[in-house]
Parts: structure tokens; sequence; C-alpha cells
């Protein structure tokens, strides 16, 4: 339909599905099964900026109805002020790859069996609590707008945890194994991973804690994976940017590391971050944030681009019924050409930081912190006592020239992020990679 | 226009009671015993973009969680649309065949509720210029201090809650919330302040963004700090972030009995320095987390976890008490309409002997990054401070640059040596500054 007047642009977007979910916790299956959701978000843009409405249980209904939406809408977008402006954008929708083995076709009994199994596999002496979880939510997303683009597909997402904690005489120890995809049922033949959980949480009980201070550090593809999320790929969003809220604030162009660290953003492919579409109905597109060392390119909403420039819309991301965000997908550093050997040889003593807790960054200030499961020592390129609670913290502009050498073996790890109260599917990777002077957090002294 | 109104709340009523008690009707027909949370809201929210306002939101929830008990197998669905709810019944009888049967003695009978909603604000409207109005306030208080505001968010919502089960619960409550948040900078030092409360007075939006901009020039030209042990002050924003993600989850009677807390063995025992308490207070007038019921119908009461330094409760739904030969304590909390009832709490207090606790000089963190990343299990944690300032004579002096604060979240508790006089609201928190002496810190 023609936009009411006062209404520049409106864009739809509606998304209905379900989630099925499973909880295992030490034998007990403690909740199974199906909830289904449905919601919406009309956004439209006024004269200057953007009303918006979010509906829970939309039904798309009459012309009438949803000229009433509009206005409504419109009469928001007449409190705002700033000027906004929406960037030209491709486009294109990609296919949603095939699932190898539909969730749909697998019944909760036989799912539910095996990850009991998973979870029954992390059982050891010393575990004293074994929990399993399953998760599997199936999309059916709605895009239209005010140009005529109209988009619609439905992908499905699933997953599972494993977490064992081992205990002794008052020592607490987790370990926590993962793996999310879009390629369908993932549950069959994962026992390994409830084995490396509880492996790793009785390894624990008997690890160090690291002792803090400056040193070399050897990151393994999930925390540099991690390392690139926090502390580049969320600096280069472009809403931050905008906002001046981002140290890579007018950096294009600038050297901010060594030669061989390049670091992408890439929707398109098949891990866990892939969108077939952006939320604005904009094609989705690889985005070259760091090249060779030298900020490249940000991350773009339509109206962060028309704001200010440099880079490419399509990374607009949303909840079902959230307004979008500009978000990353799955970010990583490009694989380099050192051997793992020469990696650990080259920082000859330090500390091997393996799996990752999560991190943060705060943009603005160039600061981020991010924890790994657990660590070696590096003494003579060799790893040797294992660490507990390493995290590590450093500044953006300065951590990057750090980075000195990058493996061959790139890897992807999925994954949620949060940001303005939304949580998103995105994978991270890297190859191994050594950070020089790393500043390393840990309760241990001398 | 007042009757008006009267009628057509009393009609959304009486149309929500005309379906749950369908629903009931045909649950009961099917299993033991069914339960149905059913949550309305609307909501009006404005943003910043710099100091203009650039987007602005309403919206419109709905939702509803159906439970179903049969034989002690409890089932679960959820769904936006209140008409589906035969589908979101089926499954829900369809999610108990899965669940692993326990010890269940019934839903809660219904009992003498209180008249009136405790975090309700006849008075608030939700109209999109009082978004506008809350912004224009904190970017006036913004303006007391040399730094730019990068984004800024005001909120007004209002939400009613539906409970009906089978044994006659029918209660309903009423919630408003109020909130507004800014960010600001100064060259590379930023700042971040917010307010949020149950009540239109209760948020002091010129005070949020006289922070926000008073963190972020005040912190411009940090120096280093080198690395040792330091006495700290953890600002309330700071202590909530440990205390939610460490030492709350270790109170969950769920992680107690299934060997992920550390705290399993401790009751009894001394926990935190003497004259430390730390209790829920779910009756508190205008308190963020206020109710007389929680999410499974069960009465709330104030609970006291932690007293002087002792530990004395853990905290139990009606499930994991069953289970465990325990009574609930009234501790069911939901995550929105869709989510089962877990262990949480409603107003979780600390509170102790109050003092000046910044006379002498300290290091003062306002908030920390990366508190999610700490061991929930051991309470290890090593976070990066935002914010850091040296404080003395309960002023602050030099900011520092940066640095990682490391330790553990119970043994902290154990060392804490002054609780600061005043309290703040944080989420559900309600909890002074604290002052812990000795402390790890790692300097760049």
């Amino acid at each position: 339909m023609n936009a009411p007047a006062g209404i520049r642009y409106y864009d739809v977007r509606h998304v209905t599905g379900q989630v099925t979910h499973i909880d295992i916790d030490s034998g007990v299956v403690e909740s199974a099964g199906t909830s289904f959701f449905n919601k919406a978000i009309v956004r439209t843009l006024g004269q200057r900026g953007w009303g918006v409405i979010q509906i829970d249980n939309y039904i798309p209904g009459s012309k009438k109805k949803f000229g009433e939406i509009l206005s409504s809408a419109e009469k928001l977008a007449r409190i705002t002020a700033e000027p906004v402006l929406l960037g030209d954008a491709d486009r294109h929708m990609l296919p949603v790859p095939p699932a190898k083995e539909d969730c749909r076709s697998v019944d909760i009994e036989e799912k539910s069996a095996i990850l009991a199994g998973i979870e029954g596999a992390a059982q050891h002496p010393q575990v004293v609590n074994r929990r399993a979880n399953y998760i599997e939510r199936v999309e059916q997303v709605r895009f239209s707008d005010s140009s005529g683009s109209e988009y619609s597909y439905e992908i499905c997402r699933s997953g599972f945890s494993v977490m064992a904690v081992a205990s002794r005489n008052g020592n607490v120890q987790m370990g926590y194994e993962r793996d999310h995809s879009i390629h369908g049922f993932n549950l069959r033949h994962r026992q390994e991973l409830g084995k490396k959980a509880a492996a790793i949480a009785v390894a624990l009980l008997d690890a160090g804690a690291a002792k803090g201070g400056k040193m070399h550090a050897v990151l393994d593809p999930e925390l540099a994976g991690v390392f690139a999320h926090e502390a580049v790929g969320h600096a280069s969003e472009g809403d931050l940017v905008q906002e001046g809220n981002s140290v890579l604030k007018g950096m294009t162009g600038q050297k901010i590391g060594n030669e061989q660290l390049t670091i992408i953003d890439d929707p398109t492919i098949h891990e866990f971050g892939f969108e077939p579409v952006d939320a604005e109905g904009v094609a989705v597109r690889r985005t070259e944030i760091i090249h060779r060392g030298v900020v490249n390119s940000y991350l773009h909403s339509r109206e962060t681009l028309a704001a200010i420039g440099n880079g490419m819309a399509g990374h607009a991301r949303a909840m079902p019924g959230e307004p979008p965000i500009v978000r990353m997908s799955n970010t990583f550093i490009e694989a380099g050409n050192a051997t793992t050997d020469e990696i650990f040889s080259e920082c000859k003593n330090g500390i091997f930081l393996k799996g990752s807790r999560g991190g943060q960054v705060d943009p603005g200030r160039g600061v981020f912190q991010f924890n790994a499961e657990y660590g070696y020592l590096i003494e003579n390129g060799e790893c040797t006592k294992m660490c507990r609670d390493v995290s590590l913290s450093g500044e953006i502009l300065t951590t990057l020239h750090g980075i000195s050498l990058c493996g061959k073996d790139r890897l992807m790890s999925p994954g949620y992020c949060g940001k303005g109260g939304q949580s998103v599917p995105v994978s991270d990777g890297a190859p191994h990679v050594l950070l020089c002077d790393a500043v390393v957090g840990g309760s241990g002294v001398d | 226009m007042t009757a008006h109104l009267m009628s057509s709340c009393a009609m959304r009523w009486w149309v929500a009671v005309e379906w749950i008690e369908a629903l009931v009707a045909d649950g009961e027909k099917r299993v033991d015993e069914i339960e149905v949370f059913y949550v309305q809201g609307t909501s009006v929210s404005a943003d910043l973009k710099k100091r203009n306002l650039s987007l602005a939101t309403s919206s419109e929830d709905c939702g509803l969680c159906i439970r179903t008990i049969e034989k002690g197998r409890i089932g679960a669905s959820s769904t936006n649309n209140p008409e589906q709810w035969r589908e979101c019944l089926d499954a829900a009888v369809a999610s108990g065949k899965l669940a692993t049967p326990q010890e269940w003695n019934g839903l809660p009978h219904p009992n003498a509720i209180p008249a009136g909603d405790l975090s309700f604000d006849l008075a608030m409207t939700f109209e999109p210029e009082n978004a506008r109005e809350l912004l224009q306030k904190m970017l006036a208080g913004a303006d007391e201090h040399p730094a730019e505001v990068t984004s800024g968010s005001a909120a007004l919502s209002w939400g009613q809650v539906t409970f009906a089960n089978t044994h006659g619960i029918r209660y309903t409550a009423r919630h408003t919330g109020i909130s507004a948040s800014l960010e600001a900078i100064s060259g590379q030092s930023t700042g971040y302040e917010f307010d949020h409360a149950c009540c239109v007075d209760g948020v002091d939006p010129f005070a949020v963004g006289e922070r926000a901009t008073f963190f972020a020039s005040r912190s411009v030209g940090g120096k280093d700090i080198p690395t040792g042990e330091y006495d700290i002050i953890l600002s309330p924003i700071a202590y909530a972030d440990l205390l939610s993600n460490v030492f709350v989850p270790a109170l969950s009677g769920r992680n107690v009995h299934q060997g992920r807390s550390k705290l399993a063995d401790r009751m009894g025992k001394e926990v935190a320095v003497p004259g430390l308490s730390m209790y829920d207070d779910p009756h508190r007038v205008n308190a963020n987390g206020s109710t007389w019921w929680d999410a499974e119908g069960t009465p709330t009461m104030r609970i006291d976890y932690v007293k002087d330094g002792v530990l004395e409760a853990f905290a139990y739904d009606l499930k994991t008490a069953y289970r465990f030969g325990k009574t609930s304590t009234g501790n069911a909390v939901r995550g929105g309409y869709g989510g089962l009832p877990t262990i949480g709490h409603h107003n979780f207090v600390v509170d102790g002997r109050r003092e000046e606790i910044a006379d002498e000089r300290v290091v003062y963190a306002h908030s920390i990054v990366g508190a999610h990343t700490a061991n929930p299990m051991s309470g290890d944690f090593s976070v990066e401070i935002s914010n850091p300032f040296w404080m003395e004579n309960g002023e602050f002096s030099e900011p520092i640059r940066g640095a990682m604060l490391s330790g553990n979240v119970f043994l902290m508790h154990e060392q804490i040596f002054g609780l600061s006089k005043e309290s703040r609201a944080i989420g559900s928190y309600i909890l002074p500054s604290v002052r812990i002496n000795g402390q790890r810190i790692i300097g760049k």
C-alpha cells in the first residue's frame, strides 16, 4: 500500500515460530517441550526519525487495520528530531542451506534419549553434577517494505550444551561444551563432548590459579575468535561509530595491527551467524573490517551507512519483534601461515589460553575483557601446568599490534551475542594466534 | 471518563477470565493440576542518537504460559496468542509425558492476599511525550560536565499478570516501570548511568545525565596503577554484577542440592563478615521486585539468607522443595511470560552497619566489564574496572587509567570492611557500596 502522509518509508518484519527445549539435570528430565511465538515490528520513517510499533500476536489483517498501525507509528515519529536518512542497498536473499537431518523429523522422545546419552557420558567419580540442554528454534520470517521489497524464509537453529561439575574438598570446578548449528539435527554421535566436559572439570581440580601480569599469550581458535569479536567487531559497528562511541571512529586507513592481521565479518557463510537477508531486507555481504592491519570498513545498517559511510549495509539484525540494530554475524581472523609449533616456540614463555567463558567490551574507551575456560603455562615453548580462571584485558588500539603470528588452522565456534537487550546467534573464529605482551588476569601470586 | 476507563478495564479482565476459566476446566479433565500465567502490557520508549531523539517506540505485549502436573510429571508450553490456548494446552500435556516424574504435593491453594499492588503507580502515563521529557531532563543534567552524549534511552511501561490454577487461585497484579539511561564520552573516556523505578518520582533523570557526563569527563587523564593489593570500594553497580553472577545463584536450593553451589555445605556457618545480612524483602512498597505472591502462586515472605554473617536459608520453588523434602520459600520467578518458574528473588537486600567508607585512600570501582565471565562454581573472577578512581575523604581524587580486579566473590564477603550509608536499587537488588580491603589489582 502507499505510505500515508508524513511517512517516507516503512517496513514490517513478522516472525512466527516454535522453540523446543530439553533440560536434563543429573539423569532427570527436568523439562522438555515446545512453545510458540508470534511477534512483529512495524517501523516508519517520519519527516525526521523513526516511529516504531512492536506487536505480540500480530495477525496480518486488512489494509485498514494496517493503515491504523502506520498512522500510530507516524505519530510516534513526530516527537523525533534526528534527521534520519537511509543509504542505498542491494536487495537480494540467499537460499537457506538445506538441513542434513531436519530437526522436526526426529521426535522429541528420541532427542531426549540421545541428549541423555551425552549427559550420561559426563559421568565420572569426581563429577557431582551433570547437565545437558537441547534447544531448537524454528523461525518463519516475513519481511516487506514500502519500496515493494518482500522476502520470506524459514530457518531452524538447533544445538546443545553439556556441563560437568567436579568437586573435591570444597574446590568446585566445571567443564562446559556446546555446539549449535544451522545444518539440522546435531545431537547424534556427540557423546565425546560429555566426556570432554567431565575430563576438563576433573582436571581443573588440580589446576592452579593463573598469576596475573603482562606476558605473551597463545590463544586457541575459539578464544582468538572471541578476541576478534570483542576487541574489533563491536568497535566497528556503524551505530557506535556514528554516536562517537567507538575508538575506531575516524580511523579508516590507519594501521592498528600487524600486516598479517585481517578480520572479517561475513553473514553469507553457512556458520551459526548466517542470515539469508538482513533484518531490513538488505542483501548480506562479506565485510573486511581490518585488512592487513589497516582499518578498512565498518559494519552498517542503512541508517548508519547514510550517516557515516565507509562500508556496506546488510549487517542489521534483530530478535523477533525487536528493532534491527547493527550486529556481527560470523566474525573471524583470517588464517595466516605460521604452524602451531612456530607459534609456541616464538612465544617461548607465557600462557596458552583455551576455550571461552565470554567477554565484554567498552568500545568508546576501547577496553575489552574476556575469559578463557582454562589454560596452560608455556615454558620453553612447551605447555606445562594447567591454570584455571584466566582472563585477558586490553586496549583495542594497542593490543592488535601484539598479534604477531597467525596460524593456518582457522576454526569457527557458535555462540550468542548480546547488545541493546537483544541476543542473536553468531559464530567467532580464528586460527591459533600469538599475542605478545598481553595483560593476563588471575588471582594467583608467587 | 473515569467510568469509561473502569468499564474497559473490567471488560478486559472479564475477557481474560472467560478463556482462562475454559482452559482450567478443560485442563482439569486431562491432568491432575493446571496453572496459567498470563501477561499483558504496553510500553513507550524514546532513544537518543547523540543529543537528538531518533527513535520512538510503543509496544503491546501479550503472552501466556500453561503448566500441567500429572502424577508428578510437570509439563509446560507458552504462546503469544490467547486464542491458541487449546494447542498450547496440548503441547503442555505432551511435554509432561517427557518429564521424569518427581515427588509432588500439589500447587498452592488460595491465600488471603493483601489488596493493593506493591510496585504500581496509578499516576504514570504512557505517552511518547513522557519519554521525551525524561530525555530532555537527562540532557539538561548532562550539560553540567564537559562530555559528549553518545546515546540514551527512556521508557515507561505497564503490565498486568493474571494467575490462575486448579485450586481456585485467581490473582492479578499490576506493575509499572520507568527507566532512564545515558552514555557519554570525553576523548576516550566513557561514562554510563541509569536509573529505574516503579513510580514516576522514583527516577531522577537530571542526576542520570549529570553522573554520566561526570564519570566521562572526570575519568580523562587517568594514571596507571601498579599491580598489587589495594583497598577497594565496589559501587552498588559493580557489586550487583558480581553478586548476581556468583553469590545469588549459589543460594538457589536447586544449585545447592544438585552440587552446583559452593555454599551447599555451609548452612549455619559464617559466609560473610559478622554484621552483614542478605535477605529477600518482597513486600517493600515501591521496590522494583515487590510482589505478594511468587510465579507459582505461593505467598511471598522475607527470607534471611545470611544473618549476621551466618548462612541461614536457601531459596526454593515448589518443584525443588518437593523433590528435596523442603518447603517453598516463595522464590519462584519467571523471565517473562514464556519462562518456566525458576528459583530467583524479589528484592535482594544487603544490609548491615553503615558508615563512612571512603575516608582513607581507596580505589573506587564504578562498574566492571566482564562479570559474566566469573566462575560461578568457584567464585573466582578477574574483570576490568570501568571508571576507576582514587578516593580520599569521601571525594573522587584522581582517575585511574584502567586496571583489572582479580579475586573470589565468596572470599570477598569474608573480607568486607564496611558498607556505605546510602543504598541504591540496581534491578531487583538493593545494595550499599562495599569496601573490601586487600584486593588484587593488575595494572597495565
